[in-house]
């Protein structure tokens, strides 16, 4: 009898080590990548109209995510993550009324009260070469540091672009440096859709049927 | 005998130099007829003048063909021609006129929206390009589109000014923008030809209510706006959708939204002053490339007219697709072609005219 006792607690306490390993690896493995939680903020940095197909991109991964072009301090209340699209359009800081420096102290005095609030960020540059030249770049290289994860539509080191070349917004390489030396986890797509399985993976969604 | 005969000729040769005078004459101050041969969806032919009747009998007149969808829907407004040299947008209308059918609700096409800038060509981009273009039909035919002017012809209006102010910004402009249609809006009544003509098209918006314009453009193939979709920032949301849908397709444009402090232009004006959603479609023609001498205007394998035409009309399907899921569909708007509109690609344009 007493031997019966000890073999079933023997074979409890495997099950439950086995258990407990398991739970472990799967924290570990939901642990990278990161996962991030909804609402979702999408805003501009720059005025351009990425923000709007970023917006789109958002509804298509089936995430419960907010547009405001030029967001405001009160917008993000309650907001668990900070989608921010990188790139300077003339029209569009014109249209908010702006220039290039107004809206870089916009944008740091939103970043500080995202960090004070422990929002995370994506940044996403998904306007390809239309978005990269001096003001854009100042934006990309300003913000882009700041984010938990860079999402590039462009060419990644060693892998061809085979897109139109004027799609791509890493041709020069700038995002993957940036995420290099800030120990950021950098995502590539080859299009602005494909932002959407990558939005998936980091939200945790569950594919759309179909 | 002589001195009778000779008041006798001088007579005859006054009078046909009289003749010949006035055909010119009218010719001149008319509005300058296209070859377009309207097809089985064209409900009823308007013209710009039934919106200002100032306009009538000039150059500034220009036809409207009405397609009306035997559903009920909403109204759209479709102009080429607004810069007569960006043929694509001139090309894609004419096509939409002769071929296309409406399903749902009206469509308004205006082919040749600045028709006296159709009447001339002065290379202000590209000396080379042409002033008619040919298309060849499918039956052999060979027929003539004209390849005009970004803006109204001089002979057609005052003189420009040295500043071109727009009258409701301020805003100041080159003189010679006193004649460029997409600088003009909301336009005047009582105003020079061009603001007329900008007066009339506001007009026309509201009268027919209309829910969507789109202004057919083309830039540079290198330029900033080539390939671009611009919008109001009440239709970043259309636009949007739609940019994502083609990019499906393998067609890449760049998103604009009209700027705050740029005035005049159809997309920031409409937009601001009227219920209407306004878009603007830029392909890329080699004619306004001034490092081409001599562009092939038609064939240059880097942006075909009939690729450019393609753009255009898959880029109105998509917004007007996208229109009727976010706007409902009781102003929904959908045309259809007897072809598929793929097969414009790398095609011959000519063969999918009448």
């Amino acid at each position: 009898m007493n031997r019966r006792i000890a073999v079933w607690t023997a074979f409890i306490l495997l099950l439950g080590s086995l258990s407990l390993v398991t739970t472990a690896q799967e924290s570990e493995d939901a642990a990278s990548p990161l996962l991030f939680e909804q609402p979702v903020l999408v805003t501009s940095i720059g005025q351009s109209a990425g923000a709007a197909q970023a917006r789109v991109v958002a509804i298509r991964a089936g995430i419960e995510a907010t547009y405001s072009q030029r967001a405001t301090l009160e917008e993000l209340e309650g907001i668990k993550t900070l989608i921010i699209v990188l790139g300077a359009s003339s029209k569009g800081l014109g249209a908010a009324g702006v220039d290039i420096d107004g809206e870089i102290a916009w944008a740091n005095e939103l970043l500080a009260k995202v960090n004070e609030l422990g929002i995370l960020v994506i940044a996403m540059h998904i306007e390809g070469g239309a978005r990269r030249g001096p003001s854009s770049d100042l934006i990309n290289s300003t913000f882009a540091p700041l984010a938990a994860t860079i999402i590039v539509k462009g060419s990644q080191p060693d892998v061809e672009w085979t897109a139109d070349e004027s799609a791509d917004g890493n041709a020069d390489g700038l995002f993957t440096t940036i995420a290099t030396e800030n120990d950021i986890p950098i995502l590539y797509i080859d299009t602005t859709l494909g932002a959407v399985d990558v939005l998936i993976e980091l939200f945790g969604m569950t594919p759309a049927e179909g | 005998m002589t001195h009778r005969t000779q008041p006798t000729l001088l007579r005859v040769g006054a009078g046909m130099l009289l003749t010949v005078a006035a055909f010119f004459f009218v010719m001149a101050s008319a509005a300058t007829s296209h070859d377009i041969r309207p097809g089985i969806g064209v409900s009823e032919i308007r013209w710009l003048s039934d919106y200002l009747p100032a306009l009538e009998g000039t150059p500034g007149d220009t036809e409207i063909y009405v397609l009306r969808g035997e559903k009920p829907g909403g109204a759209f407004l479709l102009l080429g021609g607004t810069h007569a040299n960006e043929i694509a947008g001139v090309m894609a209308a004419t096509l939409f006129v002769e071929r296309g059918t409406v399903t749902q609700g009206t469509v308004y096409v205006i082919p040749h929206a600045n028709n006296s800038a159709a009447s001339y060509n002065s290379g202000v981009y590209n000396a080379g390009t042409p002033d008619w273009i040919e298309l060849t039909t499918r039956a052999g035919e060979v027929r003539q589109f004209r390849y005009g002017d970004r803006r109204t012809n001089p002979s057609d209006q005052e003189a420009d000014p040295e500043v071109f102010i727009h009258e409701q910004s301020g805003l100041e402009f080159d003189g010679g923008e006193a004649r460029n249609l997409n600088r003009n809006y909301p336009g005047k009544a009582d105003g020079t030809l061009t603001q007329q003509m900008c007066y009339a098209l506001f007009e026309l918006a509201e009268r027919e209510k209309i829910n969507v314009l789109i202004d057919m453009h083309e830039s540079s193939i290198t330029g900033r706006l080539a390939n671009t979709l611009v919008s109001h920032p009440r239709a970043v949301d259309i636009a949007a959708f739609s940019i994502l849908d083609l990019e499906i397709e393998g067609l890449a444009l760049k998103q604009e939204v009209s700027s705050g402090e740029f005035f005049g232009l159809s997309h920031k004006e409409f937009g601001d002053r009227t219920h209407v959603l306004p878009f603007l479609i830029e392909s890329a023609n080699p004619g306004q490339e001034k490092s081409i001498s001599n562009p092939d205007v038609v064939n240059d394998p880097r942006s075909p007219l009939s690729d450019r035409v393609y753009l255009q009309l898959r880029t109105i399907q998509a917004i007007l697709t996208n229109h009727a899921l976010l706007e409902g569909s009781s102003t929904a708007i959908a045309f259809e072609f007897p072809f598929g509109l793929g097969e414009l690609l790398g095609a011959d344009l000519g063969a999918f005219l009448r």
